[in-house]
C-alpha cells in the first residue's frame, strides 16, 4: 500500500517535469525550424547554415549509437560515404530524380549497417577499430569500381541538380527528423534499454531486454540519419569523390562534436556542434593557418577537462536543470 | 611473372616487414602497459622523420648518429607527454575509448605543427651509402635466353634491416631479461597485481610512455633510409598498420607484434606486385576485420577477454 501511495504521489510530479522538458525541447526545436526556414528569404549565408545543419543531424545520429549504446563507431563515415555516392549514382548513372535518390540512399545505408551489424558484437577499442577498417574498406571498393559508375579517384560531378534551396530546405527536414527521433528515443521503452545496455549489458540482458535487437536498432537509426546527410549534401554541393565523402575527419568532427555537447543527451549534440562550429569559423577566420592545430587542442582539452560534455557536465553539477533539458 | 620480381617482393616485404615490426612493438608497450590506443603514433614516426631531415640538412649528421640522440630526445619527450596527458585522462569514464580520441587531437596538433614548420610538401632526405646499391645475385635467364635479371637492393634498406634487428634483439632482451622490462610485461599482464607487489605504476607508465615514444622516433629515422623521403601527411598510413598489426599479433602481446608485422609486410608488398595498388591497401584492412571476427586474440595471441 505505502509503495502505491508513493507512486501516486511521485508520478504527477514526475509527468509536471516530464511535461516541462518537452515543452522546452519542441519550442527549441519549432524555433531551429524557424530560424533555419527564414535563412534563404533573408537572404542569409546558405553555405554555412547547411553544414551547421548537417553537422547537428551527424551529431545526433551518432548519439544514438554512442550516447546511448556506448559504441564508438570510428567509421561513422561509411553511412555518410555510402549515401553520397548512392545518390550521385542515382542522379548522374541511373537518372533518377534526386528526390528519389536520397530516399534510396537512405535505404542503402541501411542496407550497409546490416551488413555491419555483427561488428557489434565486438565492444571497446576492437569495434572502434574495425569501424574504421570498414569505412577505409568502403573507401577504397569505391574508388575500384568501375569508372562509368563511381566516377574512379575524380568522383561525379552532379552539377546544379535543382534549385539550392530545395537542397537547404531537405538538410532542414532531415535534421528535424533526427531532432524529434532523438527526443522520442530518450523518453522510449528502447532508450532506457539501450542505456541500461551501454551501463552493464549482463544485468540488462537479466532484466529482460533483447540486448541484439535493441543495438541493432540504433545502429540503424545512426547509419540512416548519416545515410540521408550525405544524400542531401551531395545534391546541396553537385559535387563528390572518395576522399571526402569517406574523409576519417568526418567522423572525428561528428565525434567531437557530439562529446563536446555530451553524449547520452538529447541537446548535447546539438549544442556541442552549435558552440564548435561557430568556434571553428572564428579560428578559420582569425587564423587560417593553425585552424587543425587549435581543433586538435579543442578536443584533448575537452577530452582531458570536459569528458561528459557541456550539457552532460552541467547536468552533473547541477542535477536540478535536468527538470528542463533533456 | 618472373621471379626477380618476386624475390624483389619477398626482400621489400622483410624490409618493410621490420619496420612495421618496430612500429607494432612500440604501439603495443603503449597499449599493454597503459591502455592506449595511440592515435598519433604515425606522428610520431614522421617527427622521427623530420628530426633525421632536420639533422642531416642543417647539421651535417649521418642517420645513423641520429638514432641515439633521436632515440634520447624522444624518449624524454615521451615521458613528459605521459605526465601531462594521462594521469588526467584515467579519471574519465572509458578511459580507452577516451585515449583513442584523444590522442587523434595530439595528432592532429602534430601534423599541423608539421605541415606549419616544414610545409605540406614531401620533404626528400638526401643520404646515400657507397655503393649506393648491392646486387645480390644474378639469376639466370629471367627476362628470356640470355638475358640475365639482376636482384637489386639498396644498401641502405640493407643497413635499416641491420638496424631494425638489432634493435628488435635489444627489446626483446630488456622485455624478458632485465628487471623493468619483466615490469612491464607484469603490468600488460595485470595491472593492478603490479602495484599490489609495490610497483609504482604511474612511474613504469611514464617509462614504457618515454620507450614506446623513443622507439616511434627511431623508426621514423630508420624510416628516412628505407624511403627517402618523408610526407608531413604520411603519420596516419603508419598509425593503421600499427593497429592492424598489433591486432593481427595480439593486443599488448609485444612479441607477437614482430611476427605480425614481418607477416603483415610480405603480404602487403607482394599484394603490391601482384594486385592493382587499392586492392592492395585493402587486403591489409580486410585481413585486420577477418582476425578480429575469427581470432579476437590475435595470430599469436593468449585468449583473453575482449
Amino acid at each position: 500500500m505505502t509503495q502505491q501511495t508513493t507512486q501516486e504521489i511521485a508520478r504527477p510530479r514526475l509527468g509536471s517535469a516530464d511535461t516541462v522538458r518537452r515543452l522546452i525541447w519542441y519550442g527549441l526545436v519549432g524555433l531551429i525550424l524557424i530560424w533555419c526556414a527564414a535563412v534563404p528569404p533573408a537572404g542569409g549565408n546558405l553555405s554555412l547554415y547547411f553544414s551547421l545543419m548537417m553537422w547537428v543531424t551527424l551529431a545526433t545520429g551518432l548519439n544514438f549509437i554512442a550516447g546511448f549504446a556506448g559504441y564508438m563507431p570510428f567509421g561513422y563515415v561509411a553511412f555518410y560515404g555510402i549515401g553520397t555516392y548512392t545518390t550521385g549514382v542515382a542522379v548522374k548513372v541511373l537518372g533518377l530524380s534526386v528526390y528519389a535518390a536520397v530516399p534510396i540512399a537512405g535505404g542503402v545505408g541501411v542496407l550497409l549497417a546490416l551488413l555491419f551489424a555483427p561488428t557489434l558484437r565486438l565492444s571497446g577499442i576492437y569495434f572502434a577499430i574495425v569501424s574504421l577498417s570498414l569505412a577505409i574498406i568502403c573507401q577504397r571498393l569505391v574508388s575500384l569500381l568501375p569508372e562509368e559508375i563511381t566516377g574512379g579517384s575524380l568522383g561525379i560531378n552532379l552539377g546544379v541538380v535543382t534549385v539550392r534551396e530545395h537542397g537547404y530546405y531537405s538538410m532542414l527536414l532531415v535534421l528535424v527528423l533526427a531532432l524529434l527521433t532523438a527526443s522520442w528515443l530518450a523518453r522510449s521503452r528502447l532508450g532506457k534499454a539501450l542505456k541500461a545496455i551501454r551501463d552493464d549489458p549482463e544485468a540488462a540482458e537479466a532484466m529482460g531486454v533483447n540486448v541484439p535487437r535493441s543495438r541493432l536498432f540504433a545502429w540503424l537509426l545512426a547509419a540512416v540519419f548519416a545515410a540521408l546527410t550525405g544524400g542531401v549534401q551531395a545534391w546541396f554541393t553537385g559535387a563528390l569523390d572518395p576522399q571526402t565523402a569517406f574523409d576519417v575527419l568526418i567522423t572525428a568532427k561528428t565525434v567531437i562534436y557530439a562529446m563536446a555537447g555530451g553524449l547520452g543527451t538529447v541537446l548535447g549534440p546539438l549544442v556541442g556542434t552549435v558552440v564548435l562550429v561557430w568556434v571553428d569559423e572564428l579560428i578559420w577566420r582569425s587564423f587560417p593557418v593553425l585552424n587543425n592545430f587549435l581543433l586538435g587542442l579543442i578536443i584533448a582539452a575537452l577530452i582531458l577537462f570536459v569528458p561528459r560534455g557541456l550539457v552532460g557536465s552541467l547536468m552533473q553539477r547541477y542535477p536540478r536543470v535536468r527538470r528542463y533539458i533533456m | 611473372m618472373n621471379s626477380v620480381l618476386l624475390i624483389n617482393g619477398l626482400l621489400g616485404g622483410i624490409v618493410f616487414g621490420a619496420v612495421y615490426a618496430l612500429i607494432g612493438a612500440s604501439l603495443n608497450v603503449l597499449c599493454g602497459v597503459l591502455r592506449i590506443i595511440n592515435f598519433a603514433h604515425g606522428e610520431f614516426i614522421i617527427a622521427g622523420g623530420f628530426f633525421a631531415y632536420v639533422m642531416l640538412t642543417f647539421l651535417g649528421f649521418n642517420p645513423l648518429y641520429t638514432l641515439p640522440i633521436a632515440a634520447a630526445a624522444f624518449f624524454v619527450a615521451g615521458y613528459g607527454l605521459y605526465y601531462l596527458l594521462i594521469p588526467r585522462l584515467a579519471r574519465s569514464d572509458e578511459p580507452e575509448t577516451s585515449s583513442f580520441l584523444l590522442m587523434f587531437g595530439v595528432s592532429l596538433m602534430l601534423v599541423s605543427s608539421m605541415i606549419w614548420i616544414f610545409e605540406a610538401d614531401v620533404r626528400p632526405v638526401n643520404f646515400s651509402f657507397d655503393p649506393i646499391n648491392i646486387v645480390l645475385f644474378t639469376v639466370e635467364d629471367a627476362y628470356g635466353p640470355g638475358r640475365d635479371g639482376r636482384v637489386i637492393v639498396p644498401t641502405a634498406r640493407l643497413v635499416a634491416l641491420a638496424i631494425n634487428a638489432a634493435i628488435i634483439i635489444a627489446m626483446t632482451w630488456f622485455l624478458y631479461r632485465t628487471l623493468p622490462g619483466k615490469a612491464m610485461r607484469a603490468a600488460i599482464m595485470n595491472r593492478e597485481a603490479v602495484q599490489i607487489v609495490g610497483i609504482d605504476i604511474h612511474r613504469l607508465s611514464a617509462w614504457a610512455f618515454g620507450l614506446a615514444a623513443a622507439l616511434a622516433g627511431v623508426t621514423g629515422v630508420v624510416m628516412t633510409l628505407v624511403v627517402p623521403s618523408i610526407d608531413p601527411n604520411g603519420g596516419a598510413d603508419f598509425t593503421l598498420i600499427g593497429f592492424i598489426v598489433i591486432v593481427l599479433g595480439g593486443l599488448g602481446h609485444p612479441v607477437g607484434a614482430l611476427a605480425a608485422g614481418v607477416l603483415f609486410g610480405l603480404v602487403e608488398q607482394m599484394s603490391n606486385v601482384l594486385l592493382p595498388q587499392a586492392a592492395a591497401q585493402m587486403l591489409g584492412f580486410m585481413i585486420l576485420v577477418a582476425v578480429i571476427f575469427l581470432k579476437p586474440a590475435g595470430l599469436f595471441g593468449l585468449e583473453r577477454s575482449r
